[in-house]
Parts: structure tokens; sequence; C-alpha cells
């Protein structure tokens, strides 16, 4: 084969196998949007199609309209706008649940950012005794799975009288999303020089100034990847959200939509739906922060 | 305008290592005091501690009578100049050099003023708008000075400024640091390892070395009175060549012996160990101390053979083997040596320096 011909080869070859992994990737998204646009008999009529034949909102007006109705064994069938299947009676928890995922998310990113920067900045840039070994401490807890800490985090919360509320989780994601939050955070204050926090502290800034003025902006990138990964953390999370909350006051989303499988009959179509609602506050932040986010995720990994 | 006083000084890290030790320095108001040294040896420690950059863990640092130890550096009046500039990346020209102003919180209309000033002096007007990394070396280099000068500070730091930039700026910019000091009247502090940057910008010059200072004293006291082999060493370009001897004293007369090798030592010098005959001794000779026209004496002349000819430009280097030890010299560019052959150097005696051989302190001085 000629050179040119061999270029050509590659990238035809490197095309396809993007536009397989993009479609491994893009597959189970495109069917959930698609079947959110579907009635339960469109669902499950064979074969699936990808396209809705009639495409219906009535998944997303039951969402909305769920708070209205009281869902009963009864009145389930009757109640269901979409095509006969079922809403499930859990239906109108979704959206204050979406509330409480977003108190949950937007709580644990603030208060990450206000304890991961300062720690951070201090591991990175001041000399202390133990700074090593804090840093190390931090990462091993990260080691231990989360569900070897569920029970000594139940009991800690019962202590605190934080059963189901909101606060429990908070307090809980945050202890695990910091030690990861100052690391990424940790690893790129320490590529900036140490000369430049030097610079700032002779031209009149306190340590606080100097990491406010001259830090944070420098660390922009990498400040969005922290809040990129501690808002989807708190947004996804399962396992805590699940023993630590009981009734709709304190359920987050995972829960709630989880819960629709456990009904007397499982309506797809519904749940599908519900999943759209769950993915669009992520797919919106990973917008805004488009630009940032894939020189934030690799920040640190190569120093200058 | 700043005096600053050390007062039994020493910096220990937690971690043991001990970076500065007993320093008592004296830095007078206006005066240009360079820190000579090799890297580790403690100046770069001195001068953070100067900023407020690093802790005083012994002894007292005074600006005038005020004790500096707890004040933290936003609060004293130094400006500091980086070796790697430490500009800020995401601040524009003009902004780098407004910060420490504007973090005083000075009228925006004297900022700008200053700005300006500075600017139009260092020559980097049209680059004010611009940001560091589209800024040359040189450039870089400039700002960090604007935005040390515009602060008008008690005390001026700079830490190796320019140790990144190509020979040829170096000087010139040498230039401008010592035409700097001049108008601006305050006392610099500078640390370079570059005895070259030393010996022309310095009014006094502190050489150290493992966190204790080897000798204070002014560009020329350093380079013709060297207390010991560290600093004679350090200073001089080739540096300075050493011969192990013993001393011999006949009479009036002492003399350095080295086998066939025998150098009368000037008087000064000989009152000094007139009674120390036999005692160990390292001779130092620096490279330019030789005469190769001059008609050689008995006693006052090094015999050799040469084994490398260096030319540089304005003189060349030549490598000659005496009494079994190489040692380089400094002589005229006209003289046409090749390898192998023998030639005779007349020593100025009265330059000779003499150390002990076991401390390396100086009979001298």
């Amino acid at each position: 084969m000629t050179p040119r011909g061999a270029r050509i080869g590659r990238s035809l070859l490197l095309l396809a196998a993007s536009l397989l992994f993009l479609g491994y990737v893009l597959a189970p998204v495109a069917w959930l949007v698609s079947s959110s646009f579907q009635s339960e008999s469109e669902i499950t009529s064979k074969p699936p199609h990808w396209i809705p034949h009639q495409p219906t909102l009535k998944n997303f007006e039951a969402i909305f309209g769920a708070g209205e109705r009281d869902v009963t064994y009864e009145t389930r069938r009757k109640a269901d706008p979409s095509s006969g299947g079922f809403i499930p009676s859990t239906a109108k928890n979704l959206l204050p649940s979406m509330w409480n995922s977003f108190i949950v998310a937007i709580s644990v990113v603030v208060l990450n950012l206000l304890v991961s920067v300062p720690a951070a900045y201090a591991m990175a840039k001041i000399r202390f005794i133990g700074r090593q070994t804090s840093i190390y401490a931090m990462l091993v807890t990260r080691v231990i799975p989360d569900i070897a800490l569920v029970v000594p985090f139940f009991l800690f919360i019962r202590k605190l009288g934080l059963l189901d509320h909101v606060g429990s989780l908070i307090v809980t994601y945050l202890a695990i999303t910091v030690p990861f939050s100052v690391f990424i955070l940790v690893s790129y204050f320490e590529s900036l020089p140490d000369e430049l926090d030097k610079a700032a502290r002779v031209d009149g800034c306190s340590r606080l100034q100097a990491l406010l003025r001259v830090f944070l902006p420098l660390a922009l990138p990498s400040l969005v990847a922290m809040i990129l990964f501690a808002f989807l953390t708190s947004w996804n999370e399962f396992l805590l959200a699940l023993m630590f909350t009981q009734t709709p006051a304190s359920q987050t989303m995972p829960i709630v939509v989880a819960s629709f499988t456990s009904d007397f009959t499982i309506s797809f179509s519904f749940i599908n739906a519900a999943g759209v609602l769950a993915v669009v506050p992520p797919v919106i932040l990973a917008i805004v922060f488009e630009r940032y986010i894939v020189s934030g995720l690799t920040a640190g990994a190569v120093k200058g | 305008m700043a005096r600053i006083r050390f007062e039994g000084v020493g910096k220990r890290y937690p971690n043991g290592f001990v970076a500065l030790e007993g320093l008592d320095l004296d830095i007078r108001d206006r005066e240009f005091l360079v820190l000579l040294g090799p890297s580790g040896c403690g100046k770069s420690t001195t001068l953070n501690m100067i900023a407020g950059l690093e802790e005083v863990s012994e002894g007292s640092l005074f600006f005038d009578d005020a004790l500096m130890n707890p004040v933290p550096p936003h609060r004293r009046d130094v400006a500091m100049v980086f070796q790697s500039y430490a500009l800020y990346p995401h601040k524009s020209v003009y902004e780098n050099i407004a910060f420490g102003l504007r973090m005083r919180n000075h009228p925006a209309s004297e900022i700008d003023r200053r700005v300006r000033d500075a600017a139009r002096k260092l020559e980097i007007e049209p680059l004010l708008e611009r940001r560091p990394n589209q800024l040359s070396g040189g450039q870089r280099q400039r700002v960090a000075l604007g935005r040390a000068m515009v602060r008008q500070p008690a005390v001026f730091l700079m830490d190796e400024p320019l140790s990144n930039l190509d020979a040829a700026l170096r000087i010139s910019m040498r230039a401008e640091i010592k035409q700097l000091h001049h108008t601006m009247a305050t006392t610099f502090v500078y640390v370079t390892h570059d005895q070259a940057e030393a010996l022309t910008l310095a009014d006094r010059i502190v050489v150290m070395k493992d966190g204790v200072v080897q000798q204070t004293g002014t560009p020329d006291e350093i380079y013709e009175q060297p207390r010991n082999t560290f600093v004679a060493s350090f200073l001089g370009n080739p540096p300075i060549n050493y011969l192990d001897g013993t001393l011999e004293v006949e009479g009036r007369e002492v003399s350095f012996r080295r086998g066939g090798l025998r150098l009368a030592l000037p008087p000064h010098v000989a009152q000094r160990v007139a009674s120390q005959s036999g005692r160990a001794v390292t001779l130092g000779l620096r490279a330019e101390d030789v005469d190769e026209h001059g008609t050689p004496r008995v006693d006052e002349t090094v015999h050799g053979r040469v084994t490398s000819v260096l030319p540089v430009g304005s003189d060349q280097f030549l490598g000659v083997e005496v009494e079994g030890r190489p040692q380089f010299f400094r002589v005229g560019k006209e003289m046409r040596h090749r390898e192998g052959d023998n030639v005779a150097l007349v020593v100025n005696v009265n330059r000779l320096h003499l150390f002990d051989r076991e401390s390396g302190r100086s009979l001298v001085w």
C-alpha cells in the first residue's frame, strides 16, 4: 500500500472505531429519550423502534400532573394518561425528590468549595508537619468501599438526629467527595509555581487574598472539574440515600425513580420520562462548563 | 529606606535541616548587598526571611529598629523579583504591574501614573495590554522589575533575577539594575551564584556556604583578600590555582616550597608566618597573577609544561603542569604556546595567597 493509502486506511479505521464507541455510549441514552416520548404499548411492541410512530408528551404530563392525583389500585388504570399502562403510586414524589436532589447536590458543591479550596491550598503551598501524611490519609479513605461505611455512617447520622433529612445526605456525601476534590485541587495548585504565591504575598496579599486573587482564577479548570465531580456524585448517589431516607421529605431522585420499579406494575414509559428529567441538570451543567472540562480533568496529570 | 539587621538569625526546618546558622549582618540603608554562594548555601532563605516568606526560627530580624520576626510579608514594605519572574498569567502586563498598588489601595489615577511611568522607564509601554505568555524572557524580566519598581518599596529584593536570560541580555540587564539602584535610592538585596554579577553590582558581598557566612566585604576585599579557600575558589575565572607545600624560613626570608618549586613570600605575608617553618600550607595563585614576559627571577618563577591552550578571544587560558599539579593561567594571546612546550612564568609574589592546609583558613587575611 502507498503511504497515502495507508494514512487514509488508518483514518478510516480510527473513524469506524470512534463511531462504534460513540454508538455504544450513546445508544442507551438515545433509547431513554426516544422511549420517553412513546406510549407503553409502543415501547413494548415488537420490533422496538428508535423513532416514535406516535410521539406523545403524556408521560411528562403524567409526571407534572401526578401531584394533583391520588393514585390507588382502583384509580391507577383510569388515571394513566399514557395508553393504558400504569403510573406508579409514588409518582407524585418525583418532583419533590428532584428538588431534594438539587438541594443536596448544590449544598455539597458549595461546601466542597468552601472546604476543599483552602485545604488544597494549604496542602500544596504551606509546608507544615504531617502535610504529606494528611494528603495520603485523605486518599486512603477513598479506598474503602462505601458499603463498608454504611453502618458507621448510619449510627452517626442517627446520633445527629438527621435520619430522613436531606442533611444526612449532605454530611455523608461531603465525606465521600471532599477527599477527591482536595486531591484534584492539590495536584493543580502544586503545578502552579511557589514563586507565584510568594509574589502575591510580597505584593500585599494575605494568604487568603493570594488564594482568592491569584490561585482561584488560575485554578478555574480544575475547580470546574471538582464542581462537576461533586455535583454528579451527589446527584447520582443511591446506596447511602437508600439507607438514610425513608419518606418523600428527604428522598432523592434515584430512590424515587427506583421505587417505580417496585410498584404493583411497572410503567416503562413513565420511568423513562423520569430518567430524562434526571439527565437534564447534569447535561446543562456539562454544557455550561464544556470548555473547561477537558483541561480540568487532565490538570495535574501533566505538570506545567 | 531601611536598614536591615540580622542578629543571630537561624533557620531550622521541621525535618531538622539547618538552612542558616547564626547570621549576624547589618545591611545599611541604600546599600546594594549581594548574597553569593552555591545552591543550598542559605542565601535564598536569607532573602525570603527579609521578605517574610520564611519564618525566622532563631534570632531577630530588624528593619531600622522595628522587630520584623512576626510581621507577615504583606505588612512589610518590600518588593521582590524572582528568578522565574512569577508574573500572574491571568493578568495583563498593566495589571501585573498595578497589582501591588491595588492591594495597597492606592487611588486609580496614581496607579495609572506610576504604572505608565515605570513602563516608560523600562521601555515596555507597547506591551501593557499583553499577557505574560506573549512576552519574551527579557520582556518578562522587565515586567517583573516594573512590578517591584512601582511599589517604591523600602527594600528591594532580587532572587537570581538574571539566571534565566541569555548571556548578552544578562550583561545589559546588569547595567540597568545598577542604574535602577541609583535612581531608586533604596536598599537592594540581591541573591546570585554568579560571581560576575556579584562583583559588578555589589557595594558589599556576603559569601555563604552551608548556611554560614564565609566572608563579608566589598567586591575588592572579597577578591583580593579571601579569608579561606572556599571564598578564594568561588571568585575568579579561571578559578584560583592551589599548590600544597610547606613553609621554609631562613632568617627573615620566608618561602613556599613544593618539590623543586620555591617561591619567596612578600614581607607582609612573611612576617605573619615567620616562626612556622615546616608548616603544611596551601598556596593560592590567581590565574592572572603571572607574567610570561617578565625575566625569570630566582624564587619568583614557576616552570611547567603546557598541557592545553584555550583561547578565549581577548586572551587565552594556559593549562600548565607545575610540580605534578595541573594549573590554569590567563596570559596574553600574542604568546604562541603549543602543548608540550616548557614555559617559565613570573609570579607576582605580592599577590600570592597562603592558606592553612588543614582548615583552609587564610594565613594572610
